[in-house]
């Protein structure tokens, strides 16, 4: 698997080349309420139609539309893992510690993520949560813990992503958040072989709960209060 | 299957790693201790210049293994040769481990708040000389934190070299990884000439703001060297600070029985006609309209020279 995974080997196919039959296509377009013609020039619209964050965007305004406030709740929670995710590949990458293929991971995951975060905050608009305050604890400067954490967000990102699937009203967010499961399960298989673990250990891969996952989360304290005590209104002791 | 090969596996198990002792941290061979605790030796404190951004002598170390291109932003340093003979040849997972990295340099700086009050040593080490004790509050009552230098990676153990608000002045100091919260950045930093009484801010090494100051006396001088910025007041009823005040980590070394400690504040005036020139207990002065242009344009954790 090494072997094949280059730089070349992960760019993004077009939507027209993988949607042979355009069944994708109508489908996004009749959660739409578009003509094909009329979704096409959206997709080209956000970024030529790339799947992935770019195929999010695309449907950002189906799934703004559709959504339902169980949905938006639904897209909050994904936005915050996914906020958590694109934070922790972008200060892996800022730091400096990472080399080889754990460097390259970084930067194309990093790039995907960073892509969902757009996607997601697109569909939700004003309803969309802040990006939370972190702290990764040194896990983006040294690269085992690197790859141990990633391995570790990456397939919870997918079992959060299938926990949530059932749950989801409308068609048009489903097919959104479909788009990025099965990215982040590339992710998890990816970092999974890195690190010599079988990327596709079973035939049926387990669900987390809403809560589950945010107690995992809170476990790895990576998300903290939002500290603004820089200042106040104290009279100043310095010598003047 | 493992349980460890599960996709099941839980956050909570990364959590687990973290900040546990690492068996082969105690196998770190002495000799490469040597050259993490060299690299901290020679670092001059005072060479983050205005223009030009640190850089270290070439390595005569074994080479590190192949990295990536870092991105702009990620200034990796190459070790330092020690003063000793290199060491033998060592497996290049532990060179790679304790390669040290800058953190802040001329163009971009980082901060960070302290977790906890924590005690700042002179090598990465928990053994190691004890050099200040830090609490997790200023004198003012805000969060206390700290410029981050550099970080080196001692058998899976992070430590950072810190700027220490403490005297004498210029000061630096090992912190584990653990004490602080994550990481914030600035890309100003603020360069004050004693001499002839100006002041510069400069964002991504372009300046954006110039004053005219007023600096201490020649019997309380105001400290040079390498500082940065801890707080911002405003809003308090003393017209000699004027209206905002920055705190920064330079303490005077005369006026060590000020109240607070003798730190070196950044501010306005209610003595404008008295600027520029020497005229302080050591605090820098600023006219009014220029400390409110300057608070508008100076986050905390701004690393500041003084010369």
């Amino acid at each position: 698997m090494t072997s094949i995974r280059t730089e070349n080997s992960l760019q993004a196919f077009t939507l027209a080349e993988v949607d042979v039959d355009g069944a994708i296509q109508e489908t996004m377009a009749a959660a739409a309420g578009d003509t094909r013609a009329g979704f096409l020039a959206k997709a080209g619209l956000f970024g030529g139609g790339l799947i992935g964050g770019g195929a999010l965007l695309a449907m950002a305004p189906a799934v703004a539309s559709a959504a339902t406030k169980n949905d938006v709740a639904i897209l909050n929670f994904a936005l915050t893992l996914e906020h958590l995710e694109a934070e922790f590949y972008t200060e892996a990458e800022k730091m400096g510690a990472l080399s080889g293929e754990a460097a390259l991971f970084a930067r194309v995951v990093g790039d995907h993520e960073r892509a969902h975060v757009k996607g997601l905050k697109a569909a939700l608009g004003r309803a969309a949560v802040k990006k939370p305050k972190f702290n990764f604890r040194g896990t983006t400067e040294d690269m085992k813990m690197f790859m141990a954490t990633a391995q570790v967000l990456e397939d919870t990102g997918v079992a959060a992503y299938k926990g949530q699937a059932p749950m989801i009203d409308s068609d048009a967010v489903l097919n959104a958040a479909l788009a990025i499961h099965s990215v982040e399960a590339r992710h998890a298989a990816w970092i999974r072989d890195m690190m010599g673990m079988s990327p596709a250990p079973n035939a049926f891969d387990p669900a987390m709960t809403k809560g589950q996952v945010l107690r995992a989360v809170a476990s790895t304290r990576f998300i903290v209060a939002a500290r603004n005590n820089t200042g106040g209104s104290t009279r100043p002791s310095f010598t003047g | 299957m493992a349980l460890t090969d599960s996709p099941g596996a839980t956050l909570s198990g990364a959590a687990l790693h973290l900040g546990a002792p690492s068996t082969r941290g105690r196998q770190l061979p002495a000799a490469l201790i040597l050259v993490v605790l060299a690299f901290a030796a020679v670092w001059p404190a005072a060479a983050f210049s205005q223009d030009v951004a640190p850089q270290p002598a070439p390595s005569s170390s074994p080479a590190p293994t192949a990295t990536a291109a870092p991105p702009p932003e990620a200034i990796t340093a190459q070790p330092t040769p020690a003063p000793t003979p290199a060491p033998a040849p060592a497996p290049a997972e532990q060179v790679e481990l304790v390669k040290p990295a800058i953190l802040t340099n001329a163009r971009i700086a980082r901060w960070a708040f302290l977790e906890r009050s924590t005690v700042a040593r002179a090598e990465p080490s928990r053994t190691a000389r004890k050099v200040a004790f830090l609490s997790r509050l200023t004198p003012e009552r805000t969060q206390n934190l700290v410029l981050i230098l550099e970080r080196v990676n001692v058998g899976g153990q992070l430590w950072l070299r810190v700027r220490l608000p403490v005297l004498p002045n210029n000061s630096t100091g090992w912190l584990p990884r653990t004490a602080i919260s994550g990481y914030e950045t600035v890309q100003t930093h603020l360069y004050v000439d004693t001499k002839r009484f100006k002041l510069q801010l400069k964002r991504l090494n372009r300046t954006i703001f110039t004053a005219r100051i007023g600096v201490g006396r020649k019997k309380w001088p105001t400290p040079t060297g390498e500082f940065y910025v801890r707080n911002v007041l405003r809003g308090f009823k003393d017209p000699v600070y004027g209206p905002v005040a920055f705190g920064t980590s330079a303490r005077s070394a005369v006026l060590t029985d000020w109240p607070g400690g003798g730190f070196i504040g950044i501010h306005g005036t209610n003595k404008p006609g008295l600027l520029p020139g020497r005229v302080s207990h050591g605090c820098i002065r600023l006219r009014n309209r220029d400390i409110l242009r300057l608070a508008k344009l100076m986050p905390v954790g701004t690393p500041v020279t003084v010369r």
